[in-house]
């Protein structure tokens, strides 16, 4: 999924139409809504998700304070909803994050270095290009067992190979220019051009790329969880969906609510991703 | 511009190296945590005598030290034997083989539906860019994008069997089946549709967007503008210059996409109780089923490296001007 | 046949014999059966087809159709033959002789004789039964003097075997077939020759197994129907739906999710049996490592029962299934069950102020106490139920982290050196008798480092050992019974487990499906004379 993302994402040079500003500020609208939700969801809730609040199964819209009802252990879907925003969204940066630092190492490292260096690193994240990654992520996380911390590294594990793979062909292209050139010659420090000189030009192209990551993890995230391969002490969405499975027929919000969240969230923050392309692609920027 | 042949003894021994690290990468990752396999089945098999375990070991090979079993391992898989699944109780490469049918029916048949409708609809918003015909294609492509797998498997189970009673909503044949070929086959397909369609729906978006932006590159290009300006009919422009072209970067995608799908087939087989890989290999990391898993992985990776290769070929067959050193 | 058959198992000094009569209880044939038609029922994709070599529960299920037993036992657990004529106990419990139907064939045609017998005791029984390991652990020799008698030399007395002579427990396998060859990984166990009522025809793995009438089955017109077709459906949800299209007319221990069974029964054509799951005796419960320091004064365990509100527990997570259970011997086991025994009530003060008592003051978040539970890794249950503890103790300041794992880091964790864990909810069966399947998680001695469900509290008192030893070795019937309620009153006051439910491992079915549950272990049986009404 990753790659999918990543290689429509900046290999996709729009240059016909950018797409409308009130769409891309829009979405940027919504998600500040839903991280809203998520930091403040201590203040509505301060007890945390995991208390009983109503009978169970109430459905959404039918007792008072409880919009969207109860689940199976009588907790308000609301307040659920709120701190699996955390989850979802803490997830979803934290192992792009941890990727895009992978990947930029490691890409770096190949473009900087070349030879049998760029060699070696290329035939390793072909590699872990060619894992199937969803199967791999499963594997991490239940060899060893699911918490914030392991998902997150888990998915890290399986994003970094495109980011490693642009950042070495910035280098790459980077460092044949003329500042670069031209820096190699007034004798600076290779650490001080790397840090100094190249690296701050592939920023721009990292920071589409991970937009678009960020989005993907959700969704593996999610998928974990509705696997019952999430972390068993927070509140997340695709765990939601999963639990309302069971009584699908009798409570369909139980997994229809959390299902659209997980839905909302991820659209967003591919519309956002897309206006950050068209903004930020330095294919696009003529 | 190199041979064939060359081309493809390097590429196969690139293939191979990436396959092997592959299996290094998974056989580490495995063994790293406490427990093993002979834990499991004492457990599901209700504790038995502190010595059930260890026997278990014995049999299994599992009281080697780690080295040694992994130059076993590696020594069989070079004679292509995956080993024992000790969970299943047959050959690993038996029991990939007894499922791997329903997993590539589903898969083949979402990778079809992807790619048609995808390029079908990438097509036509391509050719109608900016116009309202090309805004509702990138809506949905948009819609399809941001749709959890699973959560859509639930909605069409909800709508399709549930509330509608049109469709099964799971297995891969209505049980106890027994009529001509054709009713068999039938069948099938009805019970295809729903997990078919879940697991096409994010790739079909994928490759439609793609296909949206590639025939708007490629409409621009001189050689389109060249054929426009002989007085070619718009509809042969498309036809003759445009859509082989553009598909080029949608071939690579769907090499790529391969391991991703493999991925969804697991979740798509859970909700629709497909008889497929996806499921078993789901119930193999549970049991710690080594073997089985360190051969579903071999295979799915070599089934990787297989579509790429043949994404290659197809490229250079498509378009002979791009050079096989790519 | 009056003879109670726990007799047998507590090793009574005195010769015990069966008479080799034949046919079930006649209230099994209240209704005349309809003969042929196809049965379709769902399982869990077994590893294999045969009980000899594994006691997996999708196995045991469907083993018995395919494989008699010596003995098969009916619903008050006397034994009936089946392949034998007569199973003998001597004086010392030490020899058992066992003397085979004549004209007996494997479904390959081969004659059955003593010398498979002795074969799967010797080479299959104590060598590859997980439980068979210990049951005939003192097995010697078995002397097979003619073709239909076997006689088994113990070399301590083994009067418990009389209990375990059914096809899921001592499945005598063909010899011919398994002579010389690696055991485990006969092809037969995927694809075996047997001498049960149905014969296996074939196996498409992940859809489903075929099995048709035998037609030279020993017993006249058994068994009733022409074909049993098997289908292995993971999904409980997709169960539940091929249910209600009555595409399916049957599935046993516990095989949709909780909710859908009760949905389901109120279905006219589908029924939830109150039978055939009494030789289970399955429950569920809380361990508590007792090595902890904060775990071993015996009030904080007193406090977490009180702080849990299990009767709502069944209410909303079982879906009133079970109920309350009191201690670790299942109500269902009735001959020793007692629910005169201390009883922890929903009574979160209460459990604040044993807390207090046992000097766990809260911190400045109101925290009095941090604690790991591991959940069983096995369906979905158990997680809900862990979720469900959480949020109850949190109320009385007991912070809760649930750990998930898989199957593999879960028993290292629970049962490994070292005995990583605080609680882990669980569930057992309690099996027929508390010596076999209760005794395991409170004696001393059966504290073993890499035994899944040994004792993995570490609990170990002399007096409990007292008790469980003396009730194990009694021989008068009476006299055991108040051992075994000394025993449950010790328990629920020592709390190294807290009881949470006693849990119908049951099945559901469609109600043309007649006669099902003939024997305490109910859909494990042979269903030689399971028929479908019109």
């Amino acid at each position: 999924m990753t790659d999918a993302a990543v290689t429509v994402a900046t290999e996709t040079p729009l240059r016909r139409r950018k797409r409308p500003r009130a769409v891309f500020i829009s979405g940027i609208a919504m998600l500040a809504l839903i991280a809203l939700a998520a930091l403040t969801a201590g203040l509505f809730w301060p007890a945390g998700p995991w208390v009983a609040a109503g009978e169970p199964y109430t459905p959404p819209m039918t007792a008072p304070g409880l919009p969207l009802g109860t689940d199976v252990l009588g907790r308000d879907v609301a307040a659920m909803l709120a701190y699996g925003a955390r989850v979802s969204m803490l997830i979803g940066i934290a192992s792009t994050l941890a990727a895009a630092i992978l990947g930029i190492v490691i890409g770096a490292t190949a473009g900087y270095a070349r030879g049998w260096v760029d060699d070696a690193l290329m035939r390793f994240t072909e590699v872990f290009q060619t894992i199937p990654s969803f199967m791999f992520v499963i594997v991490l996380v239940v060899i060893f067992t699911p918490t914030i911390a392991t998902i997150t590294l888990a998915i890290a594990v399986v994003s970094w190979p495109p980011v490693a793979r642009l950042v070495r062909a910035e280098f790459l292209s980077l460092s044949s220019r003329e500042f670069v050139q031209s820096c190699r010659l007034i004798g600076m420090h290779p650490a001080r051009i790397v840090f100094a000189e190249i690296l701050p030009n592939c920023f721009s192209s990292v920071i589409v790329v991970s937009s678009v990551m960020v989005a993907t993890a959700v969704l593996v995230e999610a998928g974990l969880s509705f696997l019952g391969l999430g972390d068993p002490n927070t509140a997340s969405w695709g765990g939601m969906v999963a639990n309302g499975k069971a009584v699908i027929r009798s409570s369909p919000y139980l997994s229809i609510i959390p299902g659209f969240a997980i839905f909302v969230l991820v659209l967003c923050i591919n519309v956002v991703g897309e206006g950050l392309n068209d903004r930020l692609n330095p294919r696009m920027r003529n | 511009m190199p041979s064939y042949a060359s081309f493809l003894i390097r590429r196969l021994f690139q293939s191979f190296l990436i396959v092997v690290g592959i299996v290094i990468i998974n056989f580490v990752v495995l063994n790293i945590p406490p427990g093993d396999m002979a834990d499991v089945m004492a457990g599901t098999a209700g504790g038995g005598d502190p010595g059930y375990a260890d026997a278990l070991r014995e049999e299994f090979g599992l009281d080697e030290p780690i080295t040694i079993q992994f130059v076993n391992y590696m020594t069989s898989l070079l004679r292509l034997d995956l080993g024992y699944s000790f969970t299943r109780n047959m050959p690993v490469m038996q029991a990939i083989m007894d499922r791997l049918g329903a997993t590539l029916l589903l898969m083949s048949t979402a990778i079809l539906l992807a790619f048609v409708l995808g390029v079908l609809m990438g097509m036509i918003a391509g050719k109608n860019a900016g116009k309202p015909l090309d805004a509702v294609i990138s809506v949905l492509a948009l819609i399809g994008y941001a749709t959890p797998l699973f959560w859509l498997g639930l909605l069409l189970i909800l709508l399709f069997t549930i509330n509608l009673g049109w469709l099964p909503s799971g297995g891969m044949k209505t049980i106890g089946m027994r009529g001509p070929w054709w009713q068999q086959w039938l069948d099938i397909g009805e019970h295809l549709i729903l997990p078919a369609f879940t697991l096409a729906v994010f790739y079909l978006a994928i490759f439609a967007r793609l296909m949206r932006s590639s025939v708007i590159e490629v409409a621009g290009q001189d050689f389109v503008r060249t054929a426009r300006a002989k007085g070619m009919t718009e509809g042969r422009v498309y036809l003759r210059h445009v859509t082989a072209n553009a598909m080029l970067p949608v071939l690579t995608m769907l090499g790529l996409q391969i391991g991703g799908m493999l991925g969804g087939s697991v979740v798509v087989e859970t909700i629709f109780s497909w008889p497929g890989l996806g499921r078993m290999t789901y119930d193999a990391i549970f049991a710690r089923d080594v073997n089985l898993l360190l051969g579903v992985l071999f295979m799915s990776s070599v089934c990787v490296v297989v579509t790429n290769l043949l994404v290659d070929l197809l490229y250079s067959w498509i378009d002979p001007r791009i050079g096989l050193n790519g | 046949m009056e003879i109670n058959r726990r007799l047998f198992t507590l090793g009574l000094g005195s010769a015990v014999a069966w008479p080799a009569l034949g046919g079930l209880t006649t209230a099994a044939y209240a209704q005349s059966p309809v003969m042929g038609g196809t049965l379709r029922i769902i399982l869990s994709e077994p590893v294999g087809l045969v009980s000899a070599v594994s006691s997996q529960g999708p196995i045991a299920q469907i083993s018995p159709k395919i494989f008699d037993g010596l003995v098969e036992y009916d619903l008050d657990m006397n034994p009936q033959p089946q392949m034998a004529t007569s199973v003998e106990m001597s004086d010392d419990a030490q020899t058992m002789t066992v003397v085979l139907r004549e004209g007996l064939t494997w479904h390959d045609g081969e004659p059955i004789t003593s010398a498979d017998v002795a074969f799967s005791a010797m080479e299959v029984w104590s060598q590859f039964h997980p439980r068979g390991r210990s049951t005939y652990a003192a097995l010697t020799e078995v002397e097979t003097p003619d073709e239909l008698t076997a006689i088994f030399k113990f070399s301590k007395p083994s009067a418990f075997v009389m209990n375990a002579l059914n096809a899921s427990e001592a499945q005598v396998v063909p010899k011919h077939i398994y002579e010389g060859t690696d055991i485990l990984t006969n092809p037969n166990n995927l694809a075996p020759v047997g001498s049960g009522p149905f014969k296996f025809v074939e196996w498409q793995q992940g859809e489903y197994i075929l099995l048709e009438k035998n037609e030279n089955y020993w017993k006249e017109d058994e068994p009733y129907l022409d074909q049993i077709v098997v289908l292995l459906i993971a999904d409980s949800a997709s169960r539940a739906i091929a249910f209600e299209a009555q595409e399916v007319e049957a599935a046993g221990a516990i095989p949709v999710s909780l909710a859908d069974a009760r949905r389901l029964e109120e279905l006219p054509f589908i029924e939830i049996p109150e039978s055939g799951y009494e030789a289970y005796g399955n429950n569920n419960f809380m361990e508590v490592n007792v090595r902890r320091e904060y775990l071993a004064d015996p009030k904080v365990r007193q406090a977490i029962l009180h702080a849990l509100d299990r009767e709502a527990m069944i209410k909303n997570v079982y879906f009133e299934f079970g109920k309350v259970a009191t201690g670790p011997v299942p109500s269902t086991i009735s001959t020793y069950y007692t629910a005169d025994v201390p009883t922890y009530e929903f009574d979160t003060e209460k459990a604040i102020s044993l807390l207090e008592e046992a000097g766990f003051t809260p911190d400045g978040s109101g925290v009095r106490l941090n604690l790991t539970l591991d959940p069983l890794p096995y369906g979905p249950i158990y997680p809900t139920v862990a979720a469900s503890i959480k949020q109850q103790l949190a109320v009385v300041g007991i912070e809760v982290t649930i750990r998930s794992a898989d199957a593999a880091t879960y028993y290292q964790r629970v049962y490994g050196e070292g005995n990583d864990f605080d609680l882990t909810i669980t569930g057992a069966s309690a099996l027929t008798d508390p010596t076999i399947g209760v005794q395991r998680f409170f004696w001393s001695k059966n504290i073993i480092a890499g035994v899944p469900f040994s004792n993995a509290s570490g609990y170990a008192d002399p007096e409990m050992d007292e008790i469980l030893e003396s009730a194990a070795a009694e021989p008068d019937p009476a006299k055991r019974i108040e051992l075994f309620h000394k025993f449950q009153v010790k328990a629920a006051t020592d709390l190294p487990i807290l009881p949470i439910n006693d849990m119908p491992y049951f099945a559901v079915k469609n109600t043309r499906l007649q006669n099902s549950e003939v024997s305490p272990y109910g859909f494990g049986g042979s269903f030689s004379t399971a028929y479908l009404a019109e």
